[in-house]
């Protein structure tokens, strides 16, 4: 009670840049001899909507948890509404009105929407339905949502996820919320619709904390942003006084070069369909009748909100999907009845969207998971027998690409954190000359510089002659990195009119079905 | 760490102190009890013979592991290949004779564990369930024929006839009482062949791959389905090479009742063994020592079930370390 009269009070009395809603000073948080946090301060204006940008690993993360009372700090000092704070725990972050969402939703599908909204923050042992839902409907109603509250929140859209986490904070009463990267698996309209739902908070005076890597976001919905890097404050700003470019050069801490784009003569065909349709989980034509020709040289980006067929393309391009009908050609020849180690043999590499279940062995070893996939290749073989020198060259040189951290290659996959075990799977596809490259986001979990090191090497593949399709859900990405975009939407595939090829706003709109108006 | 594991052995022995007390005997005499069978050449050559099948079936079981597959039906193919073995060594004697045995114990097994591992791979239907029903069918398909058409005609019981000495499998190392049987020496070297197979050989990798993540396997090259179906049958098939070996080293004959359920000590030598081959070794040899202590102890009334007791704890507690250990 008494932080808010607190509050109020500096509210009357003008004094809200002097005394900021949430203020951080000298945080350090060290994790064993890992140095996490150093010294990190930061002051977040009420009613604003604040950045917090850097790179993986930078303690954006961590600085939030800090906040939020999950990971107490080894020193410094919180203060809420000017009150100085010590949270032991989340809960009592809560009461003190501070909420957070995280880069992974905390919803459970199996519950209705209505209980995930009240799940922990129940108002009494024994629950009256209807006003609970009279108040959830009127919370939501607020913000311009709208929910089936009696239906499982499997069946919610990523999009209806994050506005559920988002009403779940409003629940809790929670006036400074913290969300960590909310955009990532939003497509631009949903993204959009959320950030016109943060501001309409931040106006009614609610504090908003974004941990982002995306600085269009920053640039157009926030006021201010630190900037964090190796666990330090680099920078504070107000984002009016900045840009986008000098914004890249504090986070990575050197200036960035322009990557190379379209400038290649398209040669051979390298992948092309015809009439592609595929089976989803569902039972479903999750891909329809899609035709699609890459070129040797060509890095081409797959466009698109998050399950319109992506993954049941990617499949089927593998071998392992179920192909209703239609061919695939590779290099002229018919693959579409070859199983997935025919068309490794015959050059066909994958980076694949969920590394945990389809790109590594967390059991076994860094060593082993080298050859995983290209086992039967070149030199790593001989007759039906492994050979083991060849298998640990491959294995260095891979760790080696783009500096894969880790603490020996005898140890396990999974000692390394999802950073690291990416680089990992992104260089083992540029081995043994691929000729088509699948990736699926492939600079998931990478900073930067990673980012960049990943697409350099994929185009450098494709300088010599390959071909790749990446698919990733941030449009930005594939904007900056690939030579041409198509876009698939409930299964088909979309190519944007040749003077809109790199139109952002032209290809967002087909990516929601709202081209309609294009025409129009 | 191993600190753990040594209080989780020693909790383990309490309890088994525990449950001897509560049978009526006192810890105390039956170790005096256990000393005095040990220092008998007799107790190590019973040991050695009860080793010798866990062993071979632990393969067995440890293979299908390995591949992701649970075979529970190392039982049913253990009495399948013994079955067989019996039959063809009555046909065909001399030492061809032991060893059409051995295959047609071995071809026995994979056949009965085939349909299993082609269940799992092309219906969904899992193996233990089909492999539980593979052994009731097993046992009962056996019962029957040892019973009718492979009854030997001049005895009482159910059996068939004996083998005749030069279709056995000979003794390593003999001096009465104790036999050493070139029988233990091919489960040996059936663990040192697995061991290298599954390090060294593509198709070991492949294997490994299949049963650590079957999506990932199926990414990387490797036909799951008939991996699946493969391992299934060649678990089968050493779980037949046991039986046969059990009936050309030890028993020189099949009957009813043949197996005291080494197909299902099995599963609990592989869990035991852990993560390589090699452990196969010491879980074997440990499960041999309980039930010959057990058989020591039982003429002085302790209950046999003790000896399922105290590996029933071991197992538990092993498993909990091992997991424990994986997530940390």
């Amino acid at each position: 009670m008494g932080h808010c009269c607190a509050l109020r009070a500096a509210g009357r009395k003008g004094v809200r840049r002097l005394t900021p809603h949430v203020r951080l000073r000298g945080i350090d948080k060290r994790f064993g001899s890992v140095v996490a946090l150093e010294a990190v301060s930061l002051e977040v204006e009420k009613g604003t909507i604040h950045a917090i940008v850097g790179e993986n690993g930078a303690g954006k993360t961590t600085l939030m948890k800090v906040l939020y009372g999950s990971h107490p700090p080894d020193d410094g000092t919180i203060e809420v509404g000017g009150e100085a704070v010590a949270f032991r725990d989340s809960a009592d972050a809560i009461r003190h009105r501070i909420g957070m969402v995280s880069q992974h939703y905390s919803i459970i599908p199996e519950l209705t929407c209505l209980q995930n909204l009240i799940l922990g923050a129940e108002p009494a042992a024994f629950l009256d339905e209807q006003a609970i839902e009279a108040r959830a409907q009127m919370l939501a109603a607020k913000m311009g949502f709208s929910f089936a509250w009696s239906e499982p929140a499997a069946n919610l859209s990523p999009a209806g996820a994050q506005k559920l986490e988002i009403l779940k904070l409003l629940w809790r009463e929670a006036d400074v919320m913290i969300l960590d990267e909310p955009t990532a698996m939003l497509s631009p309209a949903d993204a959009e619709a959320l950030f016109e739902s943060l501001t309409a908070l931040a106006d009614q005076g609610r504090t908003i904390l974004l941990v982002t890597h995306r600085l269009p976001e920053v640039l157009r919905f926030c006021k201010r942003a630190d900037v964090l890097r190796g666990g330090k404050n680099v920078a504070t700003t107000e984002v009016a006084e900045t840009s986008a470019g000098q914004l890249a050069e504090w986070i990575v801490g050197h200036a960035m070069s322009e990557p190379v784009v379209g400038s290649f003569e398209p040669g051979e065909a390298v992948l092309e369909t015809r009439g592609l349709t595929v089976r989803g989980d569902r039972g479903d034509e999750a891909v329809r009748g899609v035709d699609v020709l890459i070129r040797s040289g060509e890095v081409v980006g797959l466009a698109g909100v998050d399950g319109n067929g992506q993954r049941e393309l990617y499949d089927a391009l593998v071998g392992v999907g179920e192909v209703l009908a239609g061919d695939v050609f590779m290099e002229g020849a018919d693959i579409g009845r070859l199983n997935p180690g025919e068309r490794i043999a015959r050059g066909l590499r994958l980076i694949p969207e969920d590394r945990h279940t389809q790109g590594v062995i967390e059991d076994w070893s860094l060593e082993a998971n080298a050859a995983l996939g290209l086992h039967r290749l070149g030199d790593l073989r001989r007759g039906q027998w492994v050979h083991a020198p060849a298998r640990r060259r491959l294995a260095e040189r891979i760790a080696e690409r783009f500096r894969t951290k880790h603490g020996g290659l005898h140890q396990p996959m999974r000692s390394l954190s999802g950073g690291n075990q990416q680089r990992f799977v992104a260089a083992r596809s540029l081995e043994f000359a691929p000729r088509l490259m699948l990736a699926f986001q492939p600079t998931r979990g990478l900073d930067i510089d990673g980012t960049q090191a990943v697409y350099e090497a994929i185009r450098n593949r494709c300088r010599e002659g390959a071909a790749a399709l990446v698919a990733s859900f941030d449009l930005d990405e594939l904007l900056e990195h690939c030579d041409r975009i198509v876009v698939i939407r409930g299964g088909r595939i979309y190519e944007p009119p040749a003077p809109q090829a790199r139109d952002r706003n032209a290809i967002g709109r087909l990516m929601v079905g709202a081209e309609a108006g294009l025409s129009a | 760490m191993s600190g753990r594991l040594i209080t989780l052995i020693l909790v383990s022995f309490l309890l088994v102190i525990g449950a001897l007390m509560l049978a009526g005997v006192m810890p105390l005499d039956a170790l005096s009890v256990l000393g005095e069978t040990f220092r008998q050449k007799g107790a190590w050559t019973r040991t050695l013979r009860e080793t010798t099948p866990l062993l071979i079936a632990g393969v067995a079981v440890f293979l299908g592991l390995r591949a992701g597959l649970f075979n529970i039906g190392v039982e049913g193919q253990f009495l399948l290949g013994a079955l067989t073995a019996a039959f063809v060594g009555l046909l065909v004697s001399g030492p061809l004779g032991v060893i059409l045995a051995v295959i047609a114990g071995s071809v026995a097994g994979a056949l009965w564990a085939w349909p299993a591992g082609w269940i799992k791979a092309y219906r969904g239907g899992h193996e233990v369930i089909t492999t539980i029903m593979l052994n009731n069918v097993a046992a009962f398909f056996t019962t029957w024929l040892v019973a009718g058409p492979l009854k030997a005609p001049n005895q009482e019981s159910t059996t068939t006839a004996a083998l005749p000495a030069m279709t056995r499998l000979p003794s390593l190392y003999s001096s009465p009482p104790f036999f050493l049987n070139v029988a233990l020496l091919l489960a040996v070297l059936m663990v040192v062949a697995l061991a290298i197979w599954l390090k060294r050989t593509v198709a070991g990798y492949e294997l490994s791959a299949t049963g650590a993540n079957a999506i990932a396997a199926e990414v990387a090259g490797v036909n799951v389905k008939r991996m699946t179906v493969r391992a299934m049958a060649a678990s089968g098939a050493i779980g037949g090479l046991a039986g046969a070996c059990q009936v050309l080293a030890y028993e020189w004959r099949f009957y009813e009742g043949f197996s005291p359920g080494y197909g299902f000590d099995a599963l609990g030598v592989a869990l035991l063994a852990g993560a390589t081959p090699w452990g196969l070794l010491p879980a074997s040899v440990l499960f041999g020592l309980l039930t010959t202590s057990s058989t020591a102890l039982a003429a002085n009334g302790v209950p046999r079930g003790l000896n399922g007791v105290l590996l029933g704890l071991l197992i538990i507690g092993f498993a909990a370390y091992r997991y424990r250990r994986k997530r940390t």
